[in-house]
């Protein structure tokens, strides 16, 4: 049987950004996830956009905090599980 | 093997043994003191001591083998010019890990000599205090996240710290001044310098003062920590109980007393050796006959930018003071700072 793309399932890829760039800071802890996002946020480019996957629970504080004091944008944020992941897009 | 055997013999002999020099002071009779010029070190610091006798440590002890081990250290600078140095002729690879805030030229420094840099920010983890603390937490999270590609000297607790300290630096005081000293003056940062010079000095005679000299709360004074706002590292913690004075100086009183170091003295010192002077002041308002040690942990040559900001020194009097200061002796990192030849 062919796997039907639901409805939902189009709207979702259709609604969210592509990242520009990914970072996988699984395995990392307190304060390093925010730390390495911090330095990849940097590095792009005024209105791309870092989708991070992280799994230290602080880490679901500390990357909204610091996007809130820096006025990066987070488009989305997700927990699957342990798996947080956040989409966060580079506004100034 | 020969040659690094030699380059460690090399190293040890140039490690301390810096010079002790009288400042003829104006300002109080009977009181004699003398500065110890810790930027005769090889790599300019006092920090030299705590990063040669912490590596040798930790080779000693096999956790170091010469084989692809990163070192990784939150430092203020000097501990990572000091671990940058000796580790890039000993073959090692260095990350630092620094506050934003540290002078720019400290930051040229450590990359000079080959060292990575992970810079962080007042608060990236709002749960640890501020300035170097941050630097610590994160320098942990990364040993933590891969602990068999890091080794972290750890200078905040180390007890190598402490003996590169009690086994150089009090020693050196202790014969050069042959016991005749009353009081020993040192920043406290990691507060390795204090408790292991003063315990040195403290065990041969107990009558000795030990006096920590601490900035005001959000200083800029590079090395050393309020205590207020960061945490006691365990290295002080272990051997607070030798210390009889706490003296803590404003980055105002510190900066002036660089100031008067220059005009009165000759010397182009950095900020934490004016804070230490300060206090000395402060102290002699109330003593007579005391013969003072202070220790000067580096030269003003890396802080242009700092001096300049708070218009400590212009730049073209920093650069007269490059060239014409006193006891300034010639170093490949500050080359760029000295007119071609």
């Amino acid at each position: 049987m062919p796997y039907v793309i639901g409805v939902g399932e189009i709207q979702a890829m259709t609604m969210e950004e592509q990242p520009t760039k990914t970072l996988d800071a699984r395995g990392l802890v307190c304060p390093e996830p925010v730390f390495r996002t911090k330095v990849a946020v940097d590095s792009l480019k005024v209105g791309e956009c870092l989708q991070v996957l992280a799994d230290d629970p602080a880490a679901e504080q500390d990357i909204p905090s610091w996007a809130r004091r820096t006025g990066q944008e987070i488009l989305s944020f997700r927990r699957d599980g342990r798996i947080l992941t956040f989409m966060i897009r580079r506004t100034k | 093997m020969t040659a690094a055997i030699e380059l460690d013999q090399a190293l040890s002999v140039k490690v301390g043994n810096t010079p002790l020099i009288p400042l003829k002071v104006k300002w109080i009779e009977g009181v004699s003191m003398h500065a110890k010029l810790e930027w005769y070190n090889p790599f300019g610091s006092l920090k030299d001591r705590a990063a040669y006798w912490m590596i040798r440590a930790a080779e000693r002890s096999e956790r170091l083998k010469r084989n692809g081990v990163i070192i990784i250290e939150p430092t203020s600078g000097n501990t990572g010019i000091a671990l940058a140095g000796i580790s890039r002729l000993l073959g090692y690879r260095v990350q630092a890990v620094i506050p934003e805030k540290v002078s720019q030229e400290t930051k040229t420094i450590l990359m000079t000599l080959g060292a990575e840099l992970l810079q962080t920010e007042g608060d990236l983890c709002p749960r640890v205090g501020r300035g170097t603390d941050q630097s610590i937490a994160l320098a942990q999270a990364v040993v933590r996240g891969h602990p068999m590609k890091y080794y972290m000297p750890n200078q905040y607790e180390n007890e190598a710290n402490f003996l590169a300290h009690y086994e150089g630096t009090g020693l050196e005081i202790w014969r050069a001044t042959r016991g005749g000293l009353t009081h020993l003056l040192a920043g406290v940062g990691t507060g390795g310098t204090i408790t292991g010079a003063g315990g040195y000095l403290k065990d041969r005679n107990p009558r000795i003062r030990i006096c920590a000299v601490q900035p005001q709360r959000n200083h800029h004074i590079q090395g050393l920590r309020n205590l207020e706002e960061s945490s006691m590292p365990k290295v002080l913690e272990r051997h607070a109980g030798l210390i009889d004075e706490w003296i803590k100086v404003s980055d105002q009183e510190a900066f002036d007393a660089a100031k008067e170091l220059a005009r009165d003295h000759d010397l182009l010192v950095g900020p934490s050796s004016g804070a230490v002077y300060a206090a000395a002041k402060m102290m002699t308002q109330r003593l007579r006959g005391a013969r003072l040690v202070l220790v000067f942990g580096d030269d003003g040559r890396k802080f242009k930018s700092l001096y300049s900001e708070f218009r400590v020194f212009q730049p073209n009097e920093f650069q007269r003071l490059v060239s014409e200061a006193d006891y300034l002796p010639a170093s490949p990192m500050f080359s760029h700072l000295s007119p071609a030849a």
